[in-house]
């Protein structure tokens, strides 16, 4: 067993394999009770990361995607779009060992896209290029820019390069950008490229320029409660992406500046970055992220200060006055596989909840340096990134939490142990997040769902049969010291 | 099959001598890995190892299981994660080789099985040889997945576990199997099963036999060789499963669906059983009992409507053979058409099936999430959907929702007749009562429209817009566009509405909505 070598990434380590020899699943029967699957084992957790990009490009008006890629992926694929991303018909070619050796992949995909092309009102065609098509060899100069005058990308996400699912949202927006908010760039006297600057000429554009886009898929009410905070600084939302509306995409490098409000769009902050947009980063969750986020985007638009500092500290105070109305008390675990799982930690911590441990799909990076150090700072013993089911099964184990948002296998696992789990996606993806306003309602689901504790124990119970008296387990860990 | 004739210039030149491709839309059936995996997983002491990427485990064992018949996420799979480098530099042997390690060591006790995928047999990772010399060896299955469908894939993984784990240690039938009967098919994946097979298993033992085994369903891979037990073999869907029951040799049937075929399979049955007297003493009875509702709703004032009521079914093979037979053939309902999975020569395919829905909806249609969507698009109102095949997201585990058999007959007919009392309902008249319970204003405008003069090519205008929705829904329909011609007549002062006026007054209301 010792002798065994991982390669970086793989995600069956040596160390899995011992802790789950050592603790048999008869050990860990008799410890907890009931009958923990033995087959809780060596399994990633994400999404299919192509989801990500289908997602987005579904859901907008006027794309239609062609899906290049074999039958089963295929299969899964659609269904997982027609139930949570968007109910719009999907084109693909076949895709078989018969093409494959025939070698027209690119004639394929076309062929799909001309299909996709003619829905009445089509756009833009995004080709999906998946394992199978990028094994066989689909590139970008094989597709036609535009198709019976209609515009065509390709959007490259094989699950076996794309890590996460949320990773995947920022392939296909940056995909996007590129062909909607090309840079604009100018050669000035000493002959250096440079990007395009405004010169103040124009009315509406000098409108644009004090506005911000939001990079992140959230809550729909999100938005409204940010414009309205932006409004007050002289400032306002000019749109978020990924958006439902194809003409947002092509105001990206026209804003004063793009809020990344989740920290997996790494690549199209790159594009726009390079462009010259200027990025603010973090989100307005909880008072203290709120404040800051409202002084950065005043910084960022060169707005009044004063005035920024009066509306972040009003919005801050409406933040706290919630959270001492209805403090949060009890252990939670935030393992999602969205990557927005450190924001929803940061606002349960300042809410009073204790967060030991988080887990998510995404890779760490530049933009979760922050939060992970505020997180750390206040109690969270580990922040996990590009996860296992395993890693999270072992952290239930650890910390005895009160209550899990998690992947659905780990909140069920959890439901299976009496303690109350949600699907992190379902549950928090369909309620508003930022500001007061977001505050008060996921505060309002959390608190619901620790005081459900006695059912998920009597249901537990009924299906289980009573509890052994509790082992010497692990001493209850004290985060807040 | 649309062939593709209409590539644009600019594209790259197509080689004449290639076959034309085949589009797809919203696929309906997926792959042999995936029939892999739904059949081989239902069997508890199976492990099974997929060479795959992380999308193609995590949809399979967990994004759409979870979603379709409630079944948990599959716990006995592991993915080999292929990454970049595995696909582009190392291979996967070596990915798969530490899973199995990994998994002898959990799980001692049970059978490994390797399963190719699509992206494994694009890179040609076939590991076959290699893990043949393991000690204990472990089998892989090709599962072709870039080949064929779920049906075939299903048909082979099931020969599969019976060459590989049955055959050769199977027994002979003995005099006291006579009565015993084999139920071949029921695997993940497979729509409404648990009801069906309550039912299919209790019609065999009406008929006088003993359910042997309900393969792999309920089976273990321990019991493969059990199937040689069968006196008589019960093929659940005409899907798959039948190159199994011709494999082991004994008599099968077809799991049935409809009056007359279920009529005929206890007796065909009783027949093969040595218990036909008990078998028409079952049918009697059922006539008494379980069907009893049917005989009551045909002779009501619902059994009238079948004749005017228009059904379309695209579902797997069974369900789309048995709902025509039964409905179509016994009933007398409208077929508006049918299509069945695996598809054959002159079914339509789901782009067809999409153009024919947008132009005109049946009163019911039967079908999965992509029909769903169609109707969608055609914003058709007055139809019915019926979930009655995979994909889509359906719960269908309680026992009482069976399609075969007698109580089949009856469940389906009973939901036919509840939805059309929802229909009748939702179109009666609603004309006193605006939004939230508000009373309308009473200046109709419609009160004044008496004086109206419609021409005889308005009406005949009319008519041909009613003509795209189902009957029973047409003479609300007929009322209320009529009444939307009207109200436009009467808005633009109009004193005659033409042919034109129709046009432009139904035009403007769909804009509106």
């Amino acid at each position: 067993m010792a002798s065994l070598t991982v390669p970086e990434g793989n995600l069956i380590t040596p160390e899995i394999i011992q802790t789950r020899s050592k603790s048999s699943v008869s050990d860990l029967q008799s410890r907890t009770g009931h009958s923990v699957s033995p087959d809780y084992n060596l399994t990633p957790q994400t999404m299919c990361p192509a989801f990500g990009s289908l997602r987005v490009l579904t859901r907008i008006d006027g794309v239609q995607t062609a899906m290049v890629t074999d039958t089963g992926c295929l299969y899964g694929l659609t269904f997982v779009t027609h139930f949570y991303a968007a109910r719009k018909s999907i084109a693909a070619p076949a895709f078989g060992t018969k093409e494959l050796v025939a070698g027209n992949v690119a004639e394929a995909a076309i062929a799909a896209c001309i299909e996709a092309s003619k829905m009445p009102g089509t756009k833009l065609v995004a080709a999906i290029s998946l394992c199978v098509a990028e094994t066989a060899g689909l590139t970008e100069e094989m597709l036609p820019k535009q198709i019976n005058g209609v515009d065509v990308i390709l959007v490259r996400v094989p699950a076996y390069a794309i890590h996460s699912h949320p990773e995947a949202k920022d392939v296909a927006i940056n995909a996007l950008l590129k062909r909607y908010a090309p840079a604009q760039t100018e050669i000035t006297a000493d002959g250096v490229e440079r990007p395009l600057t405004y010169d103040g000429s124009n009315e509406e554009e000098e409108a644009l320029r004090r506005k911000v886009i939001m990079l992140g898929e959230v809550f729909p009410a999100d938005p409204i409660s940010v414009d309205a905070v932006l409004k007050r600084l002289g400032s306002g939302l000019a749109a978020t992406l990924p958006s439902r509306n194809l003409d947002d995409y092509k105001l990206a490098r026209r804003v004063g500046a793009i809020a990344a409000v989740h920290p997996f769009y790494g690549g199209s902050v790159a594009t726009l970055r390079a462009a010259g947009v200027p990025i603010i980063s973090g989100a307005p969750v909880g008072p203290e992220a709120t404040y800051n986020w409202i002084k950065a985007v005043a910084a960022a638009l060169k707005l009044d200060g004063e005035l920024a500092e009066q509306v972040a500290a009003e919005e801050r105070d409406k933040c706290k006055a919630i959270i001492s109305q209805f403090p949060l008390r009890g252990r939670v675990m935030v393992c999602g596989y969205e990557g927005n799982e450190l924001l929803y930690a940061r606002l349960l911590v300042e809410a009073g909840a204790e967060v030991p441990y988080i887990s998510t799909s995404i890779q760490k990076s530049l933009y979760t340096a922050a939060d992970e150090a505020w997180l750390k700072a206040r109690g969270t013993r580990e922040i996990i990134y590009q996860k296992t089911l395993e890693q999270d099964v072992r952290a239930l184990d650890r910390y005895q939490p009160d209550l899990v948002l998690g992947t659905t296998p780990l909140s069920a696992e959890a439901k299976q142990r009496g303690i109350p789990g949600m699907y992190y996606t379902n549950m928090l993806s369909v309620r508003p997040l930022f500001l007061s306003a977001g505050l008060a309602g996921t505060i309002q689901l959390i608190r619901d769902a620790l005081e459900r504790a006695p059912r998920y124990a009597w249901m537990r119970e009924f299906f289980e049969g009573p509890r052994p008296p509790a082992p010497a387990g692990p001493a209850p860990i004290n985060t807040m010291d | 099959m649309t062939a593709l004739n209409d590539l644009p210039n600019r594209a790259p030149a197509a080689d004449q001598s290639r076959a034309p491709i085949e589009l797809i839309r919203d696929l309906e059936s997926t792959s042999g890995y995936w029939a892999a995996v739904w059949t081989m997983c239902t069997l508890p002491d199976v492990h099974l190892i997929c060479d795959a990427p992380i999308g193609c485990f995590n949809l399979v064992a967990t994004a759409v299981p979870d979603y379709t018949d409630a079944i948990p996420h599959i716990h006995n799979i592991t993915p080999s994660v292929m990454r970049e480098q595995e696909v582009t530099l190392l291979g996967t042997a070596g990915a798969v080789r530490r899973a199995v390690e990994a998994l002898r060591s959990l799980h001692p006790d049970k059978t490994l099985i390797v399963v190719s995928t699509a992206e494994s047999e694009m890179i040609s990772s076939d590991h076959s040889d290699w893990l043949s010399k393991l000690d204990p060896p472990v089998p892989f299955f090709w599962s072709q997945s870039l080949e064929g469908d779920e049906w075939e894939g299903r048909d082979r993984a099931l020969l599969w576990l019976w060459d590989r784990f049955g055959r050769k240690r199977a027994a002979p039938l003995s005099a006291n199997d006579a009565q015993m009967v084999n139920i071949i098919g029921p695997t993940y994946g497979c729509f409404n099963s648990p009801a069906d097979l309550h039912e299919v298993k209790r019609l065999i033992e009406g008929a006088g036999g003993k359910v042997n085994l309900v393969y792999p369903f309920e089976a273990t891979l321990e019991d493969t060789p059990r199937l040689s037990r069968g006196a008589v073999n019960v093929v659940m869907y005409r899907e798959f499963g039948e190159a199994l029951a011709k494999e082991l040799g004994r008599p099968y049937l077809f799991a049935p669906l409809g009056i007359r075929e279920t009529t005929e399979f206890i007796q065909q049955l009783g027949d093969l059983l040595g218990t036909r007297a008990q078998a028409d003493a079952f049918i009697a009875r059922e006539k008494q009992t379980t069907l009893a509702p049917l005989w009551d709703l045909w002779r009501g004032p619902q059994g009238d409507w079948f004749a005017t009521t228009e059904f379309a079914v695209v579902a797997g093979r069974s369900y789309t053979e048995g709902l025509v037979r039964l409905l179509a053939d016994e009933l007398g309902m409208k077929l508006h058409f049918a299509s069945g999975r695996p598809r054959r020569l002159g079914e339509m395919d789901n782009i067809q099936i999409r153009e024919t829905l947008h132009k005109k909806q049946p009163a019911f249609l039967f079908g999965s999430l992509n029909e769903k969507i169609y109707l969608t698009e055609a914003q058709a109102k007055a139809t019915h959907f019926i979930p009655a095949a995979f994909p889509g997201a359906v719960v269908r585990r309680a026992l009482g929702t069976p399609f075969m058999g007698y109580s089949g007959v009856v469940y389906i007919v009973q939901e036919m007749v509840n939805r059309y009392y929802d229909l009748v309902f939702n179109f009666l008249p609603f004309d006193n009562v605006a939004a939230a319970g508000q009373p309308k204003a009473a200046d109709n405008p419609l009160t004044a429209a008496s004086r109206l003069v419609w021409s005889e090519a308005a009406r005949a205008q009319l008519d041909r817009h009613l003509e795209g929705i189902p009957w029973i829904s047409r003479i609300s329909a007929s009322r209320e566009l009529r009444a939307q011609v009207e109200v436009y007549a009467i808005k633009h002062n109009l004193r005659e509405v033409t042919p034109d006026i129709v046009e432009q007054a139904l035009a403007a209301t769909a804009t509106q909505r």
